[in-house]
């Protein structure tokens, strides 16, 4: 997997600090609920570097197509701002450089695949040879070309999907928003369309992703932030948020009361996990000696190595840090 | 509010008021051309009110709907004027609310012709003849001639309510002087031929018998196998034009043998009398006037002329008589028979 | 600039045809043009009138109801379907968008108008010259209806893309309901515009506020009559150019007037 070095980033923080996103809090306040609380999206402060795949995640109702809706100028802020590119929402000088795939994308249901790009590709002034050999090319991209006669209306979920993928990328956008971009898409189509983004990142394509399936989106993206309830509650660059510092972690099963207990006081924490029992520890001797330890008592070694935080455990932690 | 919601909200006050001027300008034109028809809200309203209530309502809304749906304006008018053909047929035509029906109908589409005739048909003929009293009959006449009269002021160019206006008069009220000028403004726009001929038939009655011929010479330049008119100034010229000429020459007594010549042979002749009467008349010969009128008036009901002549000379004379419903409207119109005989002007000049 | 605008509006004069809604309109429009001549004969001796009644009257109305119809839904669809998303993320402004749907619009009711125009016209050519011939005194009426016939279908042209321009904006403010109501509302009273005038008329002893009140009222409301020359095709009245150019250019002004306020409105709009 390929991501950018830290030094990569630092040399582009110092000599080409260009954002492709940036926000300041921006909010969309629609109403508020019975305790006060506003409702909608509060205060959000982004920013997205070139170059990267951006995560925006949080469980539906998080606020992620309201910041996605603000950052398109298809509904304005209640207050703070925003710029893409450092060009200003909504403006047609913007949305010449950018993709946009709505969730559960719906299109023109009387137009066919080639005729549906076709009147995206107009819109951004193509025409001609160029565009026809741009809907070629998309429409191989996408998975779509066999299928190119078909009319919207007899489109099943996952076939909107991907020419929806397809007309975002019509006019080879520098940056891409992907509304929950797996949804509808089977297994294998999910691992197609990741390839591919991770192929646009390489070439130096900015994609911004929302989503809610945070695990999905651990291997993808290169910097996250998670929404709750119209909040930013965590953000960073993915890495440093799963990374927990000198922490490696034993997993056993069929282990017995005795066990338990011995390894409750030799570890710095345990924990049940389903069936299996998960004991931490400070460095990698301790838990060497530990599963040594646990596989004389007869328990069955599940996993043993460095301990990594999955997003949902990030989120969790952080919401539960909340209340 | 940004800026351009600002500049762009005054630019649409100020469009509005720009587009006043040429707003009035078409509204000008659009009376100039005849093309504006503006509903008579309140004349309907008022019809409503006066009228019976069930059908005010009626009316008014199928006014409303009609007129509102701009398009169908003329179609609502005719499904009124269904409603009056219903009326007809059950033998109600001549009731206030089919007559008031027939008025909206002439109110909602005025330049629509047949209305304007059968109401004023209804009122002139139907009405009329309902009733024996000569009152009621000559308010009758002279709302079917008001009925016409506005047809015609809504339909200027069109040549038949004029002939209708002017038949309405040849026919019913027989003053041939006011029935010969709506047949002359007929003429002027496209007509049918007959309207020609009909200015003939109201001078040969009137009785003018040199513009009778002018008329009928009128007709046959126009259409030489024009038989009608051929047949008629065969007759006058070889029945009256020698009485009439003798007349003119102030040969009274001759003239007046010269037409009971011709009377002998043919004495309930209506066009006879009417010479004979306008001679006598004109000789000054009163008693004798009156009686050659009253005699064509009796001879035929319909002779409306000779009955007002009758009148006005009974009254002349002292003689006791009734009046009619014509003699009675002409009063009402200010008209004074002697002066309406040509002839008279003629012989002062 | 103007890309986007007649793309948008290719796409939707695509679509409005794929719409049974308004092709029953279109169908049941030229059903009743085709026996415009059948209610001719409940009219004796005007029958030419009658036809013409129901022909152009059909025109205009059917021509109303699908400008009704099909205007309010033109943007409303958009949103509940969401196309609008995907189309405005492309370099298209609001007035871009709302300009092309209002022309893709216009130029479906264009179509239609032309449709029913020449069922009328064909409807015309077969029966009036057999209703003509009955009155050879209106002949000069008859010569010239084919040309007004013509002109007053330009002029319903632009009264409905009035309407037209009226329901889109509607659309953009209130619900779909209410649209429609709103743009009958304006289009009924503004047929009747001249009883307005004659309520503020002071000789009818209307008080000062209404005078003002409904003289603005007067002033500022479309008056949709002036699009009807019926009149001149009774009368056998030749219809000027000058006039017909006049009452085109006030259509198309207050047009602008209509589609200024939607930009307006719809620039701020949420979608």
């Amino acid at each position: 997997m390929k991501r950018p070095g830290k030094l990569a980033r630092v040399a582009r923080r110092c000599f080409a600090i260009s954002l492709a996103i940036k926000t300041e809090n921006l909010s969309k306040i629609y109403s508020q609920d019975a305790t006060g609380r506003p409702v909608g999206l509060i205060d959000l402060s982004l920013e997205v570097e070139e170059g990267q795949i951006f995560g925006l995640l949080g469980p539906n109702g998080s606020g992620k197509t309201t910041t996605l809706k603000l950052l398109l100028g298809l509904i304005f802020p209640t207050r703070g701002s925003g710029q893409i590119f450092g060009l200003p929402l909504g403006s047609n000088a913007t949305k010449e450089r950018i993709g946009f795939l709505p969730e559960g994308p719906y299109f023109y249901e009387h137009l066919n695949g080639i005729e549906l790009l076709s009147f995206y590709g107009t819109l951004f002034g193509m025409g001609g040879s160029r565009l026809a050999a741009r809907i070629e090319e998309l429409l191989h991209l996408v998975g779509m070309w066999d299928r190119r006669f078909i009319h919207v209306r007899e489109y099943s979920r996952g076939m909107r999907q991907r020419i929806g993928a397809a007309q975002a990328m019509i006019n080879d956008p520098d940056l891409l928003f992907l509304d929950e971009l797996t949804s509808g898409l089977d297994p294998i189509g999910a691992m197609e369309m990741h390839e591919l983004i991770m192929e646009l990142r390489d070439r130096g394509k900015t994609i911004f992703l929302c989503s809610h399936l945070l695990k999905d989106m651990e291997p993808l993206c290169d910097r996250v932030s998670i929404l709750n309830q119209g909040e930013m509650c965590q953000s960073g660059a993915v890495e440093d948020l799963l990374r927990v510092e000198d922490q490696y972690r034993l997993l056993i099963s069929n282990c017995s009361d005795e066990l338990t207990q011995q390894l409750q006081t030799s570890a710095q924490h345990t924990e049940a996990v389903g069936n299996h029992f998960a004991a931490y520890y400070a460095d990698q001797s301790g838990a060497l000696a530990a599963a040594q330890e646990a596989s004389a008592a007869g328990a069955v070694i599940e996993q043993l190595g460095a301990h990594h935080r999955t997003l949902e455990e990030v989120f969790i932690e952080a919401v539960g840090g909340e209340e | 509010m940004k800026p351009y919601k600002i500049i762009g909200w005054l630019a649409v006050i100020a469009l509005i008021v720009a587009i006043q001027p040429l707003d009035r300008s078409v509204e000008y034109n659009r009376l100039i051309l005849g093309l504006q028809q503006p509903t008579p809200w309140f004349q309907i309203a008022a019809r409503g009110a006066a009228g019976d209530t069930e059908l005010a309502v009626t009316g008014v809304t199928g006014v409303i709907v009609g007129a509102a749906l701009g398009g169908f304006r003329e179609v609502a008018a005719t499904m009124l004027w269904m409603k009056t053909h219903e009326y007809w047929h059950k033998g109600e035509a001549l009731q206030a609310k089919s007559l008031w029906l027939m008025r909206l109908v002439t109110l909602l589409d005025p330049h629509w012709l047949e209305p304007w005739r059968v109401t004023a048909w209804h009122l002139a003929y139907n009405l009329y003849v309902e009733t024996d009293d000569p009152e009621l009959r000559a308010k009758y006449l002279q709302m079917g001639v008001d009925c016409l009269r506005e047809g015609v002021s809504w339909n200027p160019d069109r040549y038949d309510l004029y002939m209708e206006l002017g038949w309405t008069y040849f026919d019913k009220v027989e003053d041939f002087e006011e029935a010969n000028k709506w047949f002359k403004a007929a003429m002027r726009y496209p007509h049918p031929e007959y309207v020609d001929r009909l200015v003939g038939h109201a001078y040969e009655r009137m009785p003018d018998v040199p513009r009778a011929l002018d008329a009928y010479d009128y007709c046959l330049k126009r259409d030489p196998q024009d038989h009608t008119a051929k047949g008629a100034t065969l007759t006058i010229r070889e029945r009256y034009l020698w009485p009439w000429y003798l007349a003119e020459q102030g040969r009274y007594d001759e003239a007046l043998e010269a037409i009971n010549e011709y009377l002998l042979a043919k004495p309930s002749s209506s066009l006879g009398l009417h010479v004979k009467g306008h001679i006598a008349e004109r000789a000054g010969k009163l008693r004798l006037a009156y009686d050659t009128w009253k005699l064509a008036g009796d001879i035929s009901a319909l002779d409306f002329l000779a009955q007002n002549k009758a009148v006005e000379l009974a009254h002349e004379l002292g003689i006791e008589t009734e009046d009619t419903a014509q003699y009675l409207y002409m009063q009402k119109m200010g008209k004074d028979l002697k002066v309406t005989i040509p002839g008279r002007d003629r012989m002062s000049r | 600039m103007m890309r986007p605008i007649l793309r948008v509006a290719r796409a939707t004069f695509h679509e409005a045809w794929r719409r049974r809604f308004l092709n029953g309109i279109l169908l049941f429009a030229i059903l009743i043009i085709g026996s415009s001549w059948v209610f001719a004969y409940l009219q004796p001796g005007a029958e030419l009138q009658m036809i013409i009644d129901i022909g152009l009257g059909a025109i205009r109305f059917f021509g109303m109801l699908i400008a009704v119809f099909m205007g309010t839904r033109l943007i409303p669809d958009e949103i509940e379907r969401r196309t609008i998303h995907t189309i405005l993320a492309k370099p298209v402004s609001r007035a871009q968008f709302v300009f092309g749907k209002f022309l893709g619009g216009a130029a479906t009711i264009a179509v239609n108008l032309a449709l029913m125009g020449i069922a009328f016209y064909i409807v015309f050519a077969i029966k009036a010259p057999e209703f003509a011939a009955a009155k050879p005194e209106d002949a000069f009426i008859f010569a010239a209806m084919y040309s007004n016939i013509a002109k007053a279908i330009v002029l319903a042209l632009f009264e409905i893309w009035l309407v037209l321009g009226i329901a889109v904006v509607a659309s953009t403010l209130f619900s779909w309901v209410l649209s429609v109501i709103f743009t009958f509302v304006i289009y009924f009273v503004g047929q009747m515009s001249d009883f307005f005038q004659q309520l503020s008329d002071p000789g009818r002893g209307a008080s000062q506020i209404a005078q003002v009140l409904l003289g603005a009222l007067y002033r500022v409301l479309p008056h949709f009559e002036i699009f009807d020359i019926r009149e001149a095709i009774l009368q056998g009245t030749y219809t000027p150019w000058g006039t017909m150019l006049q009452t085109m250019g006030q259509g198309a002004a207050y047009l602008v007037v209509v589609l200024l306020i939607g930009y307006l409105v719809f620039n701020e709009r949420e979608v």
